[in-house]
């Protein structure tokens, strides 16, 4: 069964707000996994996983400490690939001006890819991410895969590199549905469930509010 | 005279006025009817095998001059104790899905396990729309019956309801597995918004006049009589209703470049209307001529709830206070439209002054369709945030977008007295007292003026050049809202200027707005979060469609009784 991207891009968004992320990084998760799916990645899985992993932990134990540093280091040295992802994107300038971002030992790596294409589409250059043996590049309309596919979904990256300019050697275009497993998709929608209030007969008369009879 | 500029969004976006607004030139369904005309769209009854119970299938194809879409529509038999139009209702009188092409028996067979359980089926990337509607029962019972008899039915009786059927809800881009509005944004009759739902709806109002009159003649086959055929006037006069609820109004603060654009696109209809110089004859004899067809449409709106019946009452002196302006003031003036609507802001109440706004459009299509085109909106709805952005105009624009909400005392509880949350059953917005009810550790960031004041609040001590992706580091609570406002800082018309969960608030001001941009007349609040509304009254039918029809159907005929 195929869902579309709207679908993948509205559970995770509340998938990630139900493990406690706040709306505004919880919106990039949607991004991010919307942006994953539609170039055949499994960014719902890989959501999932990270999920579970950080359930609970304060987000600025994840974060990066400063974006002025060298390298983007996390306080318990283990990096929220989210946060990663939205802290790159915000500093799409930054990238232009130094050239390269280099973070330490990210979680989940390919969960921190996506801010590329919007960054490129930004800057108007194509820009490269590398770890281990895996490279991406994205130009903002097409990505280019090259490297080991298993680094691509490795656990833990000790460093990821964001530089440009790149270049792309063939362009994959992404597509407009994707296929998911039942199981990823249940625990997906299992952490959004806890954005939803339980219902009362209270609220359902009062809060979407008419009682009124409709055989008329 | 200076150029008039367009109008403040801090007079535009207050929640009372936007809950006043319109249909207009620039209404979703007119901008549909007009090219479906311009483009010689062709339609016909592709399949009806329905029996005689009102159960079975009915297929509905338009031709377009590339492609095809055919609304494929399931007739029940419902029992009326299972007749709801809330979101938790399970069974549906008809249902419907509009498919991208010309379905095959295969897809005929797939959809009818899937369309009429509604939200409790998966739907495919060949699916556009999925919607469902029920019977006004009085209206169907006596249209039903009377043509049964070899009679037609009272316009009395069908101007007191407008519409045979109501849809409860219409859902596209990507729902329940369907087409994301991705997928078909770049085809020329689909990049205007909502014109997937506007279609669906169009075709829909075909398929029940179809069925009213194939139940007549099951009814009078049984006493061994002949039904009579329903004039093709008074099918014309027949709607479609829709009854809305809370789910639609965050739409509105979800969407805010697109809800921008849609505004931007009246306002900049209205501020090139304000600065003509000189109307032409013919102009001022068609605004005229609509302003007459357009008072009938409002002597037809009923409503028994109290907000929109003093509305009206007000709505009906606005009416007299025009009719006396225009006998005492010649158009032919030096910008006239100007002049009027000026006028109007001094004279009439927020429900007349939108409506003249909307009416100087009509003489103008030249002018005004093109604005049509600017309606849409490629951005997502989750903006790329300027990271490089200092803080400092971050602050200035939170003091220009924001300033009421800055200068709202928040720890008064009637300012807070409200929460937005998702409830489990069916995943659709609610609307919950803050203080009374266990809802608010499950709140959607549906309150941007608070939002925006605690973020001002929180910039405090944040020096002016600071960029904003350092503060977002240490501060990623307010990610969500400082997007937000950068949005609305290049967006003029992106927030409405008001408190969205104050103990006054009106969820059907927000749902009121956006069905005017569809073109929906007749607003009829069921309660302060619930409204039904008509479509397509008194349009053609998809056969009847011409170009001399397509525009002005809205408005009665001088002649012809309205629905």
């Amino acid at each position: 069964m195929s869902h579309s991207l709207n679908e993948i891009e509205t559970m995770s968004k509340r998938a990630a707000r139900g493990a406690g992320l706040p709306w505004g990084l919880a919106e990039e998760a949607g991004k991010t996994t919307r942006w994953l799916s539609a170039y055949g990645f499994p960014g719902v899985n890989l959501l999932v996983d990270l999920l579970e992993m950080h359930d609970a932990l304060p987000i600025l134990d994840v974060s990066p400490v400063s974006l002025e540093a060298e390298t983007w280091s996390a306080p318990i040295g283990r990096m929220s690939p989210l946060i990663a992802n939205a802290s790159v994107s915000d500093c799409a300038a930054r990238l232009l001006s130094r050239g390269t971002i280099t973070l330490e030992n990210v979680d989940l790596p390919l969960l921190a890819v996506p801010s590329i294409g919007a960054v490129a589409s930004t800057l108007g250059v194509s820009v490269v991410v590398e770890w281990q043996n895996a490279r991406l590049v994205a130009d903002g309309s097409a990505i280019c895969v090259e490297g080991d596919p298993k680094a691509l979904e490795a656990r833990h990256a000790a460093k990821m590199v964001f530089s440009i300019p790149a270049e792309l050697k063939h362009r994959q275009e992404p597509m407009l549905r994707a296929r998911l497993s039942d199981r990823s998709w249940s625990k997906l929608s299992a952490f959004a469930h806890r954005t939803y209030a339980p219902a009362t007969e209270e609220s359902r008369q009062l809060g979407a509010g008419s009682s009124r009879n409709d055989n008329d | 005279m200076a150029d008039v500029s367009r109008r403040d969004p801090n007079i535009v976006m207050r929640l009372a006025r936007l809950g006043s607004m319109h249909q207009s030139r620039l209404s979703f369904m007119r901008i549909l009817t007009r090219r479906l005309a311009r483009e010689n769209w062709r339609f016909e009854r592709a399949a009806f095998d329905i029996d005689s119970t009102g159960v079975g299938h009915a297929i509905y194809t338009a031709h377009g001059p590339d492609r095809s879409y055919s609304l494929i529509a399931y007739a029940h038999d419902l029992p009326p104790e299972k007749r709801s139009d809330r979101v938790i209702a399970e069974a549906w009188d008809a249902t419907f899905t509009l498919f991208d092409g010309v379905p095959t028996a295969e897809d005929i067979e797939r959809l009818s396990h899937n369309i009429p359980v509604q939200e409790a089926g998966r739907v495919s990337e060949t699916e556009l729309s999925v919607s469902r509607a029920n019977r006004s029962v009085r209206l169907w019972e006596h249209v039903v019956n009377v043509l049964a008899e070899g009679r037609q039915p009272s316009y009395e009786k069908i101007a007191a309801v407008g519409y045979l059927m109501r849809t409860t809800a219409v859902y596209g881009s990507g729902k329940l597995g369907a087409a994301d509005r991705e997928m078909i944004a770049d085809r020329p009759e689909f990049r205007a918004p909502f014109q997937v739902e506007m279609l669906s709806v169009y075709l829909t109002r075909w398929f029940v006049v179809d069925l009213v009159q194939h139940m007549a003649k099951a009814r009078a086959a049984l006493s061994g009589t002949q039904a009579a055929e329903l004039d093709a006037g008074i099918a014309r006069s027949i709607g479609i209703g829709n009854s809305t609820g809370l789910g639609m109004a965050p739409f509105l603060l979800n969407h805010p470049r697109l809800f921008n654009n849609w505004i931007t696109a009246r306002e900049d209809a209205i501020q090139a209307v304000r600065n003509v110089q000189w109307a032409r004859d013919e102009e001022i004899a068609q605004f005229h001529d609509i302003l007459l067809r357009n008072i009938q449409l409002i002597e037809s709106w009923q409503s028994q709830h109290p907000v929109q019946m003093e509305k009206l009452a007000v709505l009906g002196k606005d009416i007299a206070l025009v009719k006396g302006y225009l006998s005492r003031t010649d158009l032919s003036m030096k910008q006239p439209w100007d002049a009027l609507y000026s006028w109007s802001e001094e004279a009439l109440s927020l429900e007349g002054q939108e409506w003249i706004a909307s009416l100087i459009l009509e003489p103008y299509g030249a002018l005004v369709d093109k604005f049509a085109k600017a309606m849409a909106s490629d951005d997502e709805p989750v903006a790329l945030i300027a990271g490089a952005t200092q803080i400092g105009s971050l602050r200035a624009v939170l003091e220009d977008v924001y300033r009421w909400a800055i200068d709202t005392d928040w720890t008064v509880p009637t300012n807070m007295a409200r929460a937005w949350y998702i409830s489990e059953e069916k995943q659709e917005p609610r609307l919950g007292q803050r203080f009374e009810e266990p809802i608010e550790e499950y709140e959607q960031p549906l309150a941007p003026g608070r939002d925006a004041a605690v973020l001002y609040q929180a910039l405090t001590h944040w020096p002016d050049e600071v960029e904003v992706a350092d503060f977002l580091l240490e501060n990623p609570e307010h990610r969500h809202t400082l997007r937000r406002i950068q949005v609305a800082g290049s967006s003029p018309y992106a927030e409405i200027r008001d408190n969205t969960i104050s103990n006054s608030m009106l969820p059907i001001d927000m749902l009121r707005c956006k069905l005017s941009f569809f073109g929906a007349t007749k607003f009829d609040p069921r309660s302060d979060r619930w409204v039904r509304i008509c479509m397509y009254g008194n349009a053609p039918l998809p056969y009847e469609l011409s170009q001399a029809n397509a525009d002005f159907w809205v408005f009665p005929s001088s002649t012809e009784t309205t629905a």
